[in-house]
């Protein structure tokens, strides 16, 4: 390397909640590079980030801007420095302007010493929204009335408004495309790509492989807290890259059915209506799997909501086993061998301040207690192990919180519970949302081997490879009515967005 | 579940971490004490003076540790303090009427247990805060026992003595000189109170259920717990508590005013964040509201002893309560 790096750090360690989070990890980003850092969740991605953040203390580190040594007490360090930050979830305050929003870091322009100048204030944000091609955005809209992808190509363009100091130098963007459209990620890349021009860095932290190879230079790889690996974009590839990540062969993505279907039918759904969904209705098989697949807001959370008794029923009928659940509820549809694991494990999955043990015995309490009534927290903790380790859940023992888990693990909590005691039906609602590449092969392995004891399964995903690659048929949802069952093999991608959207029904 | 050498090793040390940051209040209980035995040598730390101290706390710790229950759901109870004087109320009214004093008793517990069961309905079933819902009911229990009573204090010859003995009665455990050291009925009651709720909240499945809709109350109900009774249950118990935490106070004074529990219930929400100060995850524990309780209990009896005027103590206390708190959430901050 020839070049200073315009930020380097070497040997960062940190120890977290149980878990050696960093060992050893070193990094460099060179001036008009862009530098993606890839890895599972629980790799050590977020706390190399919020050390350079200021708002994780390592227990040791190196870090120097442009040779000089630095440490980063405080986020305020981070931004002085120079070090730019860009989150999926950045929060907005939505009662204020985009302009308002951009400047919330600097010091308003003022007029008469303590005024707050209005006009120039406007006119400094629509500068930095030109800058960036989105100047579609009028800075004096309220940020409540901003639509989510603007928002957050605004939150992005905080991070470039530079107010009285010099032009940062380093961004860091954390899976900065996950809630934009293709549209939107397209400009993102042209800024970032403006930004390589003026001699910045850029760490750019991503999921998607297709947008590493768009984007970056140069990638580094890490696992279980080190640095495994970093090379020159074009002298690696995704498969090496995934095998880096995970540090297995992945040789198939979706392991494939094994055992024939059996013709009992588990759950039969008649002329089904909720407040939400309406018209749905079908037939599930024991070992089969059933996808829900819709476009956002199509009724497929909605409808694993009304199977589980979340929502009331205005009509129609749920038979499990040939009984009909008239008054289900979350807590009969447990007791009936119904396991649900819901689509954002964080508010609505865990609860977070407590064990792996207590989240996991959750729903199954009243069986595992004595009398139903005095916790026995032996065979809780036994049946957490187990469980734990058939979901290859990685931790130091069923009585670590929830909270010091990464995602995936997290995941494998909602996975361990539902497989406490074998369920008649499993219902999943977008179960590898957020989850690493590693961890989803684990949860599709597990999918497939829940089916194979002849349990039914309902998964509703926005990912339609996964949709394609382990259901026996899929269910179309369309503005909540059901449009459509459809076998899934043979069918591609497109034309399963095809109807999605609705273009040309077609009936199983 | 996989685990390997390295995360043994570092959970140790985790182990210590936590121990300090948890143990902060613990040790300030400590301090506190030692002051004290400087201060006050011969007295303070005598069997006699720690069993006045256990009688004077009982009433407040059986309201703290009932209230710990609904706290343990991210609850409030606010009514706690004015169901303390109506429970007194009630009883002593019967008892003016000449009914047995079983009856009194048992009536003013009906009263809590009904009272709880209204602020439960409103939080649970009609989906009001629970900060609104007992502030509300606050109000309405307050103005009931004025009413009940013409807001005058019923004593004397209308309090029977059996009811009045029982709060200076004891178990005789020793002597000290002349006098006969009695383990206070009041102490026994409370300590009876934090047996039942501490079996409740930390071996039962209710206990556990409570504390996963205190962490979630949305994931607890799509696990399939019945968050609204279960709600509902709890701010029964704490209206029992409250109840009974009244029903002592009159004994004790042997008498009772429509506003005599009105100073308990910020003395009880401030025991039980002084316990959740001991815990890893901010959860309010029976055993930690004991020493929040205690840490009440012993400041007031010192500073009174010390000859501290009651409202320095007022002011020592809220800074202490305030202190507690903030260095718990510092040594949080900094992991």
């Amino acid at each position: 390397m020839s070049a200073t790096p315009l930020l380097s750090v070497r040997h960062a360690e940190k120890h977290f909640g149980g878990t050696p989070a960093l060992v050893d990890a070193a990094l460099d980003l060179l001036p008009g590079e862009v530098h993606a850092l890839m890895g599972e969740n629980g790799a050590g991605k977020s706390t190399l980030i919020k050390i350079l953040a200021g708002v994780v203390n390592p227990d040791r580190a190196e870090i120097a801007l442009s040779g000089q040594a630095v440490s980063i007490p405080n986020p305020q360090t981070a931004f002085d420095l120079g070090l730019r930050f860009i989150h999926q979830e950045l929060a907005v305050v939505p009662q204020l302007s985009v302009a308002e929003n951009l400047f919330l870091s600097h010091a308003y322009p003022r007029r008469a010493g303590f005024l707050v100048d209005w006009r120039r204030l406007n006119q400094s944000a629509k500068t930095v929204l030109d800058q960036l091609g989105i100047a579609h955005i009028d800075p004096r809209t309220r940020m409540a009335r901003v639509g989510t992808g603007d928002q957050m190509l605004v939150k992005i363009a905080s991070a470039f408004v530079t107010g009285d100091r010099q032009t940062p130098a380093v961004y860091i963007m954390d899976e900065p495309t996950a809630a934009l459209t293709s549209e939107e990620v397209t400009r993102l890349f042209g800024v970032i790509r403006e930004l390589k021009l003026q001699g910045c860095a850029v760490l750019y932290v991503s999921h998607r492989l297709e947008e590493i190879f768009q984007i970056a230079d140069r990638v580094t790889v890490m696992r279980d807290g080190c640095v495994v690996g970093s090379a020159l974009i074009n002298e690696t590839s995704s498969e090496k890259l995934i095998r880096q990540m995970t540090g297995r062969e992945l040789s198939q993505t979706f392991p494939a059915r094994e055992t024939p279907l059996d013709s009992h039918i588990v759950l039969a759904v008649r002329n089904l209506a909720t407040e939400y969904v309406c018209e749905v209705g079908f037939d599930l098989r024991a070992g089969e799997i059933l996808g829900l697949a819709g476009l956002a807001g199509a009724g497929c959370t909605e409808l694993l909501r009304a199977l589980v008794g979340a929502d009331p029923l205005r009509h129609g009928e749920i038979r499990l086993d040939g009984e009909t659940r008239a008054d289900l509820t979350p807590v009969s549809a447990w007791e009936r061998g119904f396991a649900y694991v819901p689509e954002e494990r964080r508010s609505q999955g865990l609860i977070l301040s407590r064990s792996i043990r207590d989240n996991i015995t959750l729903p199954h309490l009243q069986k595992i207690s004595r009398g139903g009534i005095l916790l026995d927290r032996r065979s809780e903790e036994q049946l957490s192990s187990v469980v734990g380790a058939s979901v290859r859940l990685k931790a130091i023992g069923p009585r670590q919180t929830v909270r010091e888990l990464s995602g995936g693990n997290q995941q494998k909590v909602m996975f361990a519970r539902a497989m406490s005691r074998t369920p008649r039906l499993l219902l999943l609602d977008e179960p590898t949302r957020g989850v690493d590449v590693g961890a989803k092969f684990d949860i599709y392995t597990l999918i497939r081997q829940v089916s194979a004891q002849s349990v039914g399964v309902v998964l509703a995903s926005s990912d339609l490879a996964e949709l394609l690659g382990l259901c026996d048929r899929i269910l179309i949802l369309r503005e909540g009515r059901q449009t459509a069952i459809v076998a899934a093999s043979g069918l591609s991608q497109h034309e399963l967005l095809t109807l999605c959207y609705g273009d040309g029904d077609r009936d199983d | 579940m996989t685990t390997d050498a390295s995360i043994e090793q570092t959970a140790a040390r985790i182990q210590w971490g936590r121990l300090l940051r948890t143990s902060g209040t613990l040790i300030g209980f400590l301090a506190i004490i030692v002051f004290f035995t400087i201060n006050i040598p011969n007295t303070f730390l005598t069997v006699a003076n720690w069993l006045n101290i256990s009688q004077q706390v009982s009433m407040l710790a059986v309201i703290a540790f009932t209230m710990t229950i609904v706290m343990v759901m991210g609850d409030f109870d606010l009514s706690v303090g004015s169901m303390a004087s109506l429970a007194g109320i009630i009883a002593a009214l019967l008892f003016r009427d000449s009914q047995p004093v079983i009856v009194g008793v048992l009536v003013a517990l009906g009263v809590g247990l009904l009272g709880g069961l209204f602020n439960g309905v409103l939080v649970s079933y009609v989906g009001i805060m629970p900060f609104v819902a007992t502030l509300g009911t606050l109000t309405m229990f307050s103005g009931l026992a004025f009413l009940l009573s013409g807001g005058e204090t019923i004593f004397g010859r209308d309090i029977p003595a059996d009811f009045s003995g029982f709060a200076r009665g004891g178990i005789p455990v020793g002597m000290v000189g002349e006098r006969t050291l009695l383990f206070p009925n009041l102490t026994l009651i409370a300590l009876i109170v934090l047996a039942v709720v501490w079996a409740l909240l930390e071996q039962t499945t209710f206990g556990r259920r409570l504390y996963a809709i205190g962490g979630n109350a949305e994931a607890a109900l799509l696990g399939g717990v019945r968050v609204r009774l279960l709600r509902l249950i709890a701010f029964m118990l704490t209206g029992f508590g409250a109840a009974l935490g009244g029903l002592m106070y009159a004994s004790r004074v042997a008498s009772a005013n429509p506003t005599q529990g009105a100073g308990l219930m910020l003395d009880a929400i401030a025991a039980v964040f002084l316990g959740m100060t001991m815990s890893e995850e901010g959860e309010p524990h029976v055993l930690g509201t004991l020493i929040g309780v205690l840490i009440l209990g012993v400041l007031d009896n010192g500073l009174t002893q010390m000859r501290v005027d009651s409202y320095v103590r007022e002011i020592l206390i809220g800074a202490i309560i305030v202190a507690a708190v903030t260095s718990s959430s510092l040594a949080k901050r900094g992991r």
